[in-house]
């Protein structure tokens, strides 16, 4: 691809380990020979037969453990995003086969389903091809459809372009239901002062015995969502604590009419956007933002 | 918890803790679920107890991706998630060790080099390289590294005594089974890669560690700006502008992309 060309994100479903590195052997190989950047994410044993095919070329390829980066989406994102960036230091563009790790839940396919909607919109400012690789065997109905609504262009045979691709924001709209309240939590008020409001959400991280490393991501990230809320939301109503599901949970309430945007917090840093929902994403374990008759809430599970 | 089965909310709030990085609730973790990946190890025993070594590592190691990665949400007990990935690690292990691999002459002197430079690091520090410190010693580039170890990984027997270098006599075994034996056991998690948690806080130099830890009560009796100034002997103005650039340290920090250097083995 050209270096003035942007995101194309692409899958390949295969049928076998020889299909799968014949075709993202022979992908990468057109990349390098055209000097651009190459990127394999896939398990060790993957790893392994993609080295094995590369051969010397495997020197300059970067290799993504997918067992440390498919935890979360949020941080999915971003470790191909810092591999991609390593890559355009000194390429014009880069190449990427990302073998996808399916769950055994509905609920997990749903989630990651919507990690490749994002995908489609977190690097779109990059020139990036990426090929999501699936193996078919095994793979969950529910799973194959999902492949067809997040990428424009399908490897089956030969290149399809997928008739059945939803526009990203609306398939994260569909995957999400509304975020369920939360009763059991507590609040406080919230105040314009930053400094107040992490003295004050400290207090509670100490009284739940949140581990010290974890209070400062949550400090950090608390902060982000309430330097939003007075920069864009005319100031914080209310801030609410507690624990739900295990894991200390902020919610920062405030008085403006808030966004629509479902993947706010997923595009990769850019010119002319904030980082502030980025940032608190990768602190978080989860980032919900939702409409409540208390008013417009971002709600973070730490 | 030992000697009893936790309750789901106790096993819960052991996942959630690992996932956030907290060793003695990742050791429990382990722990807890050994018995059960070794009864899938049993099923994909064939090829010996060398194989089976290595199968339960394999299955640790899945047990803790799974921990990162499940969300009570998704309403399945954390053992009917977290089998998939053991039960499909051990299967791509199985496929792995089947794998022909012939190595070329190169190959070999490469392994040789890697294996003295970790001999080396061993009995100097008395701990595992990482792959940076390994990649130093040899002069070679992480990829023809990462290369050579995807060569070099062997299953180790449960049996086989550790060695000298290791400084105990105990068998691998043993020492899986025995927690006490608490620097051994850390080998067998740092070898899970357990560490992958990016700890913010390991950003901060020490002051900018104490002022945050002192201000927020982190670990720490709160202090005001005034005390924490006293004990380092500077003005609390000068403690607000450490504070305030510690934050923006941790905020600049969580917006970069992970850095992969410096992973354990």
């Amino acid at each position: 691809m050209s270096s003035d060309a942007l995101l194309r994100h692409n899958a390949f479903i295969y049928d076998s380990d020889d299909a799968y590195v014949a075709r993202s052997v022979a992908f990468l190989r057109e990349g390098l020979e055209a000097g651009e950047g190459c990127v394999v994410g896939n398990t060790r044993d993957g790893i392994a037969m993609m080295r094995e095919a590369l051969g010397p070329d495997a020197d300059r390829v970067s290799f993504l453990d997918v067992s440390f980066t498919y935890t979360r989406p949020a941080k999915t994102l971003a470790a191909y995003y810092g591999a991609f960036l390593e890559h355009l230091r000194r390429a014009p563009s880069v190449r990427a086969v990302a073998d996808v790790q399916v769950g055994p839940t509905p609920a997990d396919w749903d989630e990651w389903a919507e990690y490749e909607a994002i995908t489609n919109l977190t690097y779109s400012h990059l020139p990036v091809w990426v090929l999501c690789t699936y193996a078919a065997n095994g793979l969950p109905d529910a799973v194959l459809e999902a492949v067809w609504q997040t990428h424009p262009e399908v490897f089956t045979d030969g290149w399809q372009p997928s008739d059945q691709f939803v526009d990203p924001r609306e398939l994260v709209r569909q995957l999400n239901p509304e975020p369920e309240p939360l009763p059991e939590l507590r609040s406080f008020s919230g105040g314009e002062d930053l400094e107040v409001f992490r003295e004050r959400l400290a207090r509670e991280l100490v009284a739940e015995q949140v581990p010290g490393a974890k209070a400062l991501d949550m400090l950090v990230a608390g902060t982000e969502v309430a330097a939003n809320a007075v920069r864009h939301g005319a100031g914080i109503e209310e801030v609410r604590v507690g624990r739900a599901d295990g894991r200390f949970v902020c919610e920062v309430i405030d008085r403006g009419t808030g966004f629509d945007d479902p993947v706010a917090g997923y595009l990769a840093p850019r010119e002319g956007t904030g980082t502030g929902l980025w940032v608190a994403r990768q602190l978080s374990w989860r980032v919900e933002s939702f409409r409540s008759p208390r008013g417009f809430t971002v709600r973070m599970w730490l | 918890m030992r000697g009893s089965r936790p309750s789901a909310e106790q096993e819960l709030d052991l996942v959630v803790a690992t996932e956030g990085g907290d060793e003695a609730a990742c050791r429990e973790l382990v722990e807890l679920f050994l018995p059960a990946i070794g009864g899938l190890a049993r099923r994909f025993d064939a090829g010996g107890r060398v194989l089976r070594a290595e199968l339960m590592q394999e299955g640790i190691a899945a047990l803790l991706f799974a921990a990162r990665r499940y969300d009570p949400r998704l309403k399945t007990p954390f053992w009917g998630y977290a089998s998939f990935w053991v039960r499909k690690a051990m299967q791509e292990l199985v496929a792995e060790m089947t794998r022909p691999v012939a190595l070329s002459d190169h190959a070999v002197r490469g392994l040789a080099r890697v294996r003295a430079a970790r001999r080396d690091h061993l009995q100097a520090e008395g701990a595992e390289p990482t792959k940076a410190q390994l990649a130093a010693a040899t002069g070679f580039t992480r990829a023809r590294l990462d290369t050579l170890l995807a060569v070099e990984r062997r299953p180790r027997s449960f049996d086989e005594p550790l060695g000298a270098e290791e400084g105990t006599t105990a068998t691998f075994g043993e020492m899986v089974a025995d927690p006490g034996a608490e620097k051994a056991y850390d080998q067998v998690l740092d070898r899970m890669e357990v560490q992958a948690v990016r700890d913010l806080a390991d950003r901060l130099d020490e002051r900018e560690r104490a002022v945050l830890s002192g201000h927020y009560g982190l670990g720490r009796p709160r202090q005001t700006l005034h005390e924490i100034g006293s004990d380092l002997g500077l003005t609390a103005e000068r403690i607000r502008q450490i504070e305030k650039a510690a934050l923006e340290k941790l905020r600049e920090a969580a917006a970069q992309p992970p850095d992969a250097a410096g992973d354990p083995i």
